[in-house]
């Protein structure tokens, strides 16, 4: 009772606050400042038609790397903490309509991450979700076996290549223009072709591959009750 | 479109304060789990299918099969 109190009244609070500042938001009309630079210059600079992505990849390249950084450190804890105190969990075995989904729906999802990943500065989507697709794809395909596949090693494997080969993108622009993470040297091609975009679309199937890889590696700690991931 | 939004974040509203008051941990979950998609919908409504895409896939999904899976692991206890 005085939990379900406690949370009502931070929900309370919150929503005080948010009806005190959301009235004195104000609409824009035009963008301003570094807003106003990357929308008006973004698909010059980066030949990405995907002006969010632009941002994420190319301007703002190093601080996506610091993310992944980041979530690298938090699935390793999570997976080191799971592998040191499995609770064992028994995968049971799974109902027919979650066995059959599960033989189904793998592909055409797979599919939809892959796509996410590759026209990442194209359309909507990027290496994030992607990446969260494609490990959507694990998890179902863990729910509709009842054993925990053995990874031997090679989710990991993946994971460190994808994030080696982030920083080895950044160095290659160090080698050939001398800026860390540079999008162009290689060339930006037409916006909104598939070979466009200078590095993004690398950097994207790096990123991709790596968040598919963590995501899946905590599922598995999940259901793991010990083992290599 | 206004109408759209105003019921959606009224659903939403109802629907947290209702996460909090569910005697099942499992309504609790799935509650939770249709925040992040109504969420997802109303990023899409306001023009920001990137952040929507990210919502639906982690928010709706991935965080809430990981809710579950705690779920199983405390059991129905709390």
């Amino acid at each position: 009772m005085i939990r379900t109190l406690t949370g009502l009244i931070i929900v309370l609070i919150l929503g005080a606050v948010a009806a005190a500042v959301v009235p004195e938001m104000q609409m824009r009309e035009e963008l301003q400042g570094v807003g106003y630079s990357y929308a008006s210059r973004g698909m010059d600079d980066t030949g990405s038609s995907n002006l969010v992505t632009a941002v994420i990849v190319a301007y703002r390249g190093l601080d996506t790397l610091g993310e992944v950084v980041v979530l690298f450190c938090a699935s390793t804890a999570v997976v080191l903490i799971l592998t040191l105190y499995p609770i064992g969990m028994k995968a049971s075995e799974p109902s027919r309509v979650v066995a059959f989904t599960a033989k189904v729906l793998p592909a055409p999802i797979l599919l939809f991450g892959v796509y996410f990943i590759a026209h990442s500065h194209i359309s909507p989507g990027g290496g994030f979700p992607g990446g969260t697709v494609i490990a959507s794809v694990f998890l179902l395909v863990m729910l509709g076996s009842s054993s925990v596949p053995d990874g031997k090693g090679r989710l990991s494997a993946i994971e460190s290549l994808a994030g080696l080969s982030f920083g080895l993108l950044g160095f290659w622009g160090i080698m050939t223009v001398g800026q860390f993470l540079n999008n162009a040297f290689l060339g930006t091609g037409t916006p909104g072709t598939l070979v466009s975009g200078g590095l993004i679309p690398l950097i994207s199937i790096a990123i991709g591959a790596k968040v598919a890889s963590e995501f899946s590696g905590v599922f598995k700690a999940f259901r793991n009750t010990g083992g290599t991931v | 479109m206004t109408v759209i939004v105003v019921t959606l974040g009224g659903m939403m509203v109802a629907a947290a304060i209702a996460v909090l008051f569910v005697r099942d941990l499992l309504s609790a979950i799935i509650i939770t789990g249709f925040v992040s998609l109504s969420a997802s919908v109303m990023f899409l409504l306001m023009d920001a299918p990137d952040v929507a895409i990210t919502e639906a896939s982690i928010g709706a999904v991935l965080a809430t099969m990981i809710f579950l899976w705690g779920r199983g692991k405390i059991g129905e206890d709390r």
